[in-house]
């Protein structure tokens, strides 16, 4: 089903934060030598989820249309959330890279569609997009020295 | 989507708090009723006239020592109150969709809103500063020092059972005063979760009082002498012929904010996406059980073919809305309170058939997502060629219920809104600044939006409301709300 309130789309935000945090956790035990990032990226999603919860529980008020904000498909944005048992360093990061890539287009969307609730939740999602930036140029340098 | 988890587990027996005790009634206890599930989920009492009584007594007693409490020390309470607000956000959110029905995003927005005027309350210490002026004549000066009442009654009404109490306590316990609310008795229970919480932020006994009931604790805050003031919000025969004219044979302070017709107004250059958005809200939000929400839609000019476009695309819109229980995050509308306001609502869908307006889309069978009684709910109606003068153009409905109407041009559609009796908030779509300037200035109505649908003021600009919709002169929030709690003590000084 579609989501189309504000309440649907921090809890999307909420489980995709928390699935990519467990695959990084599982990244970091695969590759001893990257642990720290991985670790670190794991962190950062809690510190994510909180931003985007956080502006959207300071600015929710009955007179925006927070239940008429959203059109956003789930589906579209899930990923993998256990890395397969025998799988090599670059096909995990490969798959980071996906999950990556689909986060951040959904904190685009979300980010875009939302544009006229009270500016502190797309810009929570802008931000957040604008970090899982950072992220996907890391993992692609990773992808990239990795054999 | 997942469905939230119910805060209230079982059935939540509510008290009456008085004194800073936790008491029973002996009055009736009837059901509070969870109107998405069909559950009971609390007893309420109909409490006595010895209870209002008692609870008067106790907020007459606690007044002089609080009002000796410095507005700094008061303020400390409020900030107290905010902390465990927050805290408790989440539940005290989800028991107002548990006892009212509405949807968690809207639930949260109005802890959101209600926790904005304890954080404007907090601000007391400046707000409740007077003026001075030196040398009104040579060696005099005089100034003016805001000084709270005494105890002030509170009255809520069903369709914010938690946010609306907050339009005034804030203010009234900031300024010094001390205050005896009365909720609705359908949706107790958010109000029992505020006043514990009031309770734990340490007011002192009798400061902030609850009293459950109906009629008899309305009478009696209206009749008693030790009662200066009383704030009301709900229907309009309610406000103006009992609580506002009651208030004047008893030389009490009021402020009634009552019932609604409000037109939302659209111009031919409106934004159609970001206006089309807006309406759902506005016409289906909380039901369309609230006093701003949009009633008549108004489409201005007589280009058939923008309005036949408009209205499919709204007609679209409003088909798709997720009707169902609150808790689930999916829902984007809920029940109405309840079975009698549902009857209600249908008389209204019947006499607008039978006056003659299209029904274009008819909420009377609702389809419900999950597996819910129907007796609660409905979903979103629309009626097109509807006349202003006619019961659905005219009334309140209190439900969702669009009624759309065309005018020839804006000063048509001025007239139009103004020859309703209510006025409380009206909003126009536009995107020249010029239509907008003219519907503002020439509106009746209190609250006014430019490409707003919701006239919510924030809490540090006063509700306010015309006509129909208000009796009293100041209004709850911000500072005509410190107005209303204060006296205006002018001092005229002379030494010699």
């Amino acid at each position: 089903m579609e989501i189309s309130t504000c309440s649907g789309a921090i809890s999307l935000a909420k489980q995709l934060e928390n699935d990519s945090a467990k695959v990084y956790q599982e990244l970091a035990q695969k590759l001893e030598k990257e642990k720290d990032l991985f670790l670190g990226f794991a962190k950062d999603n809690g510190k994510y989820y909180t931003q985007i919860e956080r502006a959207y529980y300071g600015v929710i008020t009955d007179a925006i249309e927070g239940c008429f904000a959203f059109n956003l498909n789930p589906d579209h944005y899930q990923f993998k959330k256990t890395l397969p048992e025998n799988i090599g360093p670059k096909e995990a990061i490969a798959e980071a890279l996906k999950m990556e890539e689909s986060m951040l287009e959904f904190c685009q969307t979300a980010a875009e569609q939302s544009k006229h609730l009270m500016a502190d939740v797309p810009r929570a999602f802008s931000l957040v997009a604008k970090k899982r930036s950072e992220r996907i140029s890391k993992l692609k340098e990773l992808l990239e020295k990795t054999k | 989507m997942a469905i939230l988890e119910e805060p209230i587990k079982g059935i939540k027996e509510v008290k009456n708090y008085i004194n800073g005790e936790w008491v029973d009634s002996k009055g009736q206890i009837v059901d509070v009723v969870n109107p998405a599930t069909g559950k009971v989920i609390g007893k309420v009492p109909i409490s006595t006239r010895e209870e209002i009584d008692a609870a008067v007594a106790a907020a007459k007693a606690a007044y002089p020592e609080w009002r000796r409490t410095t507005p700094l020390a008061r303020s400390r309470y409020l900030f107290r109150l905010k902390e465990l607000l927050e805290e408790n956000f989440e539940e005290v959110s989800r028991i107002q969709t548990m006892e009212h029905g509405k949807c968690i995003d809207e639930s949260r927005g109005e802890t959101r809103r209600g926790i904005e005027n304890v954080e404007v309350g907090c601000g007391i210490p400046t707000l409740m500063q007077g003026y001075y002026s030196e040398d009104i004549a040579t060696g005099i000066d005089e100034y003016v020092v805001p000084t709270p009442l005494g105890v002030f009654g509170i009255i809520g009404p069903f369709n914010f059972p938690f946010m609306i109490p907050l339009w005034s306590a804030p203010y009234a316990l900031a300024t010094g005063n001390t205050i005896v609310i009365k909720p609705s008795s359908e949706v107790p229970l958010s109000q029992t979760r505020l006043a514990e919480l009031a309770e734990e932020a340490g007011f002192p006994p009798g400061v902030y009082n609850v009293v459950n009931g109906g009629r008899t604790v309305v009478n009696g805050m209206l009749e008693h002498k030790d009662i200066v003031g009383i704030t009301f919000v709900g229907s309009t025969p309610t406000g103006r012929d009992v609580i506002y004219k009651k208030c004047g044979e008893t030389g009490k302070r009021v402020i009634a904010q009552c019932g609604a017709k409000n037109f939302i107004v659209i111009m031919p250059d409106c934004n159609v996406p970001a206006t089309i958005a807006a309406l759902m809200t506005s016409f289906f939000g909380n039901a369309g059980q609230r006093c701003l929400s949009g009633a008549n839609l108004l489409i201005v000019g007589d280009d058939d073919k923008f309005y036949r476009n408009f209205l499919d695309q709204v007609v679209d819109m409003t088909s798709r809305i997720k009707v169902g229980y609150g808790l689930d995050e999916a829902i984007q509308m809920g029940p109405v309170r309840d079975k009698d306001k549902k009857a209600n609502i249908i008389r209204y869908i019947e006499s607008g058939i039978k006056d003659g307006a299209k029904l274009i889309l008819d909420g009377r069978k609702p389809k419900i997502v999950g597996d819910y009684p129907e007796t609660c709910f409905l979903n979103p109606t629309i009626f097109e060629n509807v006349s202003p003068k006619s019961k659905i153009g005219s009334e309140e409905i209190f439900g969702p219920v669009m009624s759309v109407m065309r005018a020839k041009n804006l000063d048509q559609a001025v007239e139009i809104c103004n020859a309703n009796p209510f006025g409380n908030g009206d909003a126009i779509f536009t995107q020249s600044g010029r239509d907008a300037r003219y519907f503002l200035y020439n509106v009746e109505s209190g609250n006014v939006g430019i490409n707003i649908g919701i006239v919510a003021p924030m809490a540090f600009f006063p509700f306010s409301g015309m006509k129909d919709s208000f009796y009293g002169v100041l209004h709850t929030q911000g500072k005509e709300a410190v107005r209303f709690f204060t006296e205006s003590k002018v001092v005229i000084q002379r030494w010699f």
